[in-house]
């Protein structure tokens, strides 16, 4: 560990950095991809993904390499990886009310299991982890609590984003107590609030995996 | 006219059951029985990456009948004696899977944390409210 942070000092001094593969990951309709959206839009001009309302919209993990994100005089070059949503559920009924027909509804419903264990699988081959929390909803989910203790186990990096601050239910302070051990930072994705406080931490926390 | 009874079925099950169970069982045993229809309590907690290996094994059950699972646990804050004899018990799992790994005799059996944790059908469970020391359940056959 000691050896790898010098080398990555060492690369520094020559203008080098390595890439971090940084993955974003909570439950469904966080704001991952429109997080992702918006560090990409920044930093590359292009997008990552489709943002939608019906939940599961990202049901494959998709991906933007090389995105050079220059902050407080340094350079952190990652591979950003947009994550499908965690979900302990998934049922073909609740596609129904988006005006899906049954079998549109039973094929994302398909889709989407399988991009849940997708993320999963991706566990082991992330170096930093965004965990992306919707600021207006309760933060002690057994998908927030388990995705944290997992990465806490593998020794990966993790900055919680509390996002859509920008919505009038929104309560970040919520998860700062619930998760008062980890760095968190108030966003909203949508609107760009604090993005660069966003990158500031990115800058700071994120490292490659052992 | 006869009201109907709708019934709604719980298991509670001692640590020492899911225990004496690799991990692969230990998950096969809990999808069984929720997959039955059964609201599962037991006396222990899950270590985290087993909870996800849970979620990825429910994921790949999902069906029409079976949208997937509800899980609420709490897990008991360690101090002390009892702080160590858990941080040892995450070592020992670490040790057993590096000789497993040169004896390619892989062990999967480890040890469970001391709390209460809740599983059970999604369909079953309507929402789960969750504090730091406590949890309320609200469910429906």
């Amino acid at each position: 560990m000691v050896f790898g942070r010098f080398f990555n000092w060492f690369l520094g001094l020559f203008g080098v950095s390595r890439q971090i593969r940084l993955g974003l990951y909570g439950a469904t309709n966080a704001g991952k991809t429109t997080l992702a959206n918006k560090i990409s839009l920044d930093w590359t001009g292009e997008k990552v993904g489709k943002t939608s309302v019906v939940p599961h919209e990202t049901r494959f993990v998709q991906k933007k390499e090389k995105v050079e994100i220059k902050t407080d005089g340094r350079k952190v070059l990652i591979n950003l990886l947009d994550m499908p949503g965690i979900a302990t559920k998934i049922n073909y009924k609740s596609f129904l009310r988006y005006g899906m027909s049954k079998n549109k509804a039973k094929k994302r419903a398909k889709e989407a299991t399988d991009g849940v264990i997708e993320a999963i699988k991706w566990l082991s081959n992330v170096d930093t982890v965004l965990a992306v929390m919707d600021s207006t909803k309760d933060p002690l989910t057994q998908v927030n609590i388990t995705l944290l203790g997992n990465l806490e186990s593998r020794k990966i990096p993790v900055i919680i984003v509390a996002n859509k601050i920008d919505k009038k239910r929104s309560k970040p302070k919520r998860i700062k107590e619930a998760f008062p051990q980890y760095p968190v930072v108030e966003i909203s994705a949508l609107k760009g609030t604090n993005i660069n406080d966003l990158y500031h931490a990115i800058a700071k926390h994120s490292r490659r995996a052992k | 006219m006869k009201k109907r009874v709708r019934k709604l079925k719980m298991d509670f099950v001692s640590s020492t059951t899911l225990d004496e169970k690799t991990e692969k069982k230990r998950i096969k045993f809990i999808l069984d029985k929720v997959k039955d229809g059964s609201i599962l309590v037991t006396d222990a907690v899950l270590n985290p990456k087993e909870e996800m290996s849970l979620i990825k094994e429910t994921m790949r059950k999902v069906d029409d009948g079976f949208p997937g699972i509800e899980i609420c646990s709490l897990k008991k804050q360690t101090r002390g004696f009892e702080f160590l004899v858990e941080n040892l018990s995450d070592r020992r799992d670490k040790v057993r899977d590096f000789f497993g790994k040169l004896t390619g005799r892989k062990s999967s059996k480890k040890g469970l944390r001391t709390g209460i944790t809740l599983i059970g059908p999604a369909k079953v469970i309507k929402s789960i409210k969750k504090n730091p020391n406590s949890f309320s359940v609200l469910a429906e056959a």
